[in-house]
């Protein structure tokens, strides 16, 4: 009998984990085998620990000795590789000659260790996490087109079954867009919730850390280990960190979900405009009450992003740059490298002075709703190559067009997850997205959860 | 003293002019987007980002 141990969630695992019923090493195995078996064809993983077996023999034997760590332990987590390991290489997605990252842990991956999480590996992210297309990962769901990004690694390992969970990072959407993209589930916690200590740094106010997995659930449990208080991070909070799975035990019967209506229904492809709006109207179904709202300043935040990402980002390349570096990062990474010299100190600065507006604008929207739903991007996997797409019937790039419904929640910092809402025409997925007041990841859970259950997306496999 | 030049002394990128202009031509869709965030009106508003001189205080592992 053939071991499809890599199909089952974390939430189903954990629990036969511990009652001795599914051994870690047989899971690992069972993951390892389905990289060997089809990671060929999608390249998720840029590197295959050597240790995963050892640390699951470990694993199994403390399980076995009564030593049960939690929900993680003995399970197999993919690592966005622009999290330091000490036990793995970290490139951040580049070979250009003269850059070394450090062995040692990022603070979330010695969280994920210190839980018994099996780390099998380190997924591909675009160059310094910069991109929505993750060269050379393909997409599942069809081999001809990109996983997003820049987490497409964690994502197409995740909907594939090559680990059970996934870290990914996000700056302007790079964890909810492939998990859009690749039929996962993705959240980007609220910022200051997760430390970002090792992580190669992309743009320091935008950047977030987060988990790619195939259920809600399964995410609340990721999030579990990964949040708290880490003063490494600069902008990490000493908030309370509450249970999450209570969160989703709960309906979503009474709670407000807002629909901003502005911005985020803008030129979207006709089957994902068709799948919110039923997801929607699901929700209201179950007794949540659905309010229409709009945030005109959305208007303005293409250009703030820009300016402060690209800054950043420059910023933080100024050493490679000064050391002629940068000509050998890729075309498009090494575009917006230069670029950045180009944002002016004024510009940068209004940029910050808009998210204050945007936050306050955000924040008397929650008085009235607990929750705001919507699209997670406004268009499916594309194909490789193309940098041009139709969206409502215009043409738009894929780089304006992929982030133009996260980046808000960047800039914002609020908590945001992307889960599976049913599929395209051409059979790739789409993902609605929900977002909520500051450090309540519970919030949005539980609306996710409460539509997840209602929906038999997850038993969906790519055909791979 | 000659003027400072603003491609090559304020930029800083030691770029030959076809690369320049390249890159200036990628940005040009970017600049149209921070100008319409250049046109709002945030004169009372302070930026999200707060100057906090106990940081280096904070306990590091």
């Amino acid at each position: 009998m053939r071991n499809e141990l890599w199909r089952q969630p974390l939430e189903e695992l954990a629990p036969a984990i511990r009652d001795g019923k599914i051994s870690p090493v047989a899971l690992t195995e069972a993951c390892l085998a389905r990289i060997e078996q089809v990671d060929g064809k999608l390249d998720s993983f840029i590197h295959v620990s050597r240790n995963a077996l050892d640390a699951a023999r470990h694993a199994e034997r403390e399980v076995k000795a009564g030593t049960w760590r939690g929900p993680l332990h003995g399970i197999p987590v993919g690592v966005k590789d622009n999290y330091l390991t000490q036990d793995m290489p970290t490139t951040a997605g580049s070979d250009a000659p003269g850059l070394s990252f450090a062995l040692r842990d990022s603070v979330a991956v010695s969280r994920l260790r210190a839980a018994g999480a099996v780390l099998i590996g380190k997924t591909r992210t675009h160059e310094f996490a910069w991109g929505n297309v993750t060269p050379p990962v393909c997409n599942p769901w069809d081999l001809s087109r990109v996983p997003s990004g820049s987490s497409g690694g964690s994502g197409a390992a995740v909907a594939a079954g090559l680990c059970v969970a996934a870290l990914g990072s996000d700056t302007g959407g790079s964890i909810r867009m492939p998990a859009a993209a690749c039929g996962t589930v993705g959240l980007k916690a609220t910022f200051g919730r997760v430390s970002r200590d090792g992580i190669v740094p992309h743009s320091w106010s935008l950047d977030h850390a987060g988990p790619l997995t195939r259920t809600v659930a399964d995410s609340a449990l990721m999030m579990q280990v990964l949040a708290g208080y880490d003063a490494a991070d600069p902008a990490c909070q000493a908030q309370p960190v509450p249970d999450y799975r209570q969160a989703l035990d709960r309906s979503v019967k009474g709670m407000t979900i807002g629909v901003c209506r502005n911005h985020f229904f803008d030129n979207l492809q006709e089957d994902v405009g068709e799948a919110v709006e039923k997801a929607i109207a699901d929700l209201a179904g179950v007794g949540a009450r659905i309010v229409d709202l709009n945030i005109p300043l959305l208007e303005y935040g293409l250009g703030a992003i820009f300016a402060i990402e690209l800054s950043s980002s420059t910023a933080y390349h100024d050493a490679s740059l000064r050391a002629g570096r940068v000509p050998h990062f890729q075309p498009d990474v090494r575009t917006l490298v230069e670029m950045g010299r180009l944002v002016t100190g004024p510009d940068y600065l209004k940029a910050e002075q808009y998210r204050t507006a945007l936050m306050q604008a955000y924040r008397k929207v929650f008085e009235s709703v607990d929750v705001i739903i919507g699209p997670t991007t406004p268009i499916t996997a594309w194909k490789r190559g193309e940098w041009t797409v139709q969206v409502g019937g215009q043409p738009e790039s894929v780089l304006a067009a992929s982030w133009r419904f996260t980046y808000p929640y960047n800039l914002t910092g609020l908590p945001a997850i992307s889960v599976p809402c049913g599929f395209d025409r051409d059979g790739l997925p789409i993902g609605v997205q929900i977002a909520g007041r500051p450090f309540d990841e519970g919030g949005v859970l539980r609306v996710a959860h409460a539509y997840e259950r209602d929906h038999d997306w997850k038993e969906r496999w790519p055909d791979i | 003293m000659k003027n400072p030049d603003p491609w090559n002394d304020i930029l800083d990128l030691g770029l030959p002019p076809e690369r320049l202009a390249d890159v200036l031509a990628a940005y040009r869709d970017i600049l149209v987007e921070i100008g319409k965030l250049r046109m709002l009106d945030l004169t009372d508003v302070h930026p999200a980002i707060v100057f906090e001189p106990t940081a280096p205080y904070r306990n590091k592992p």
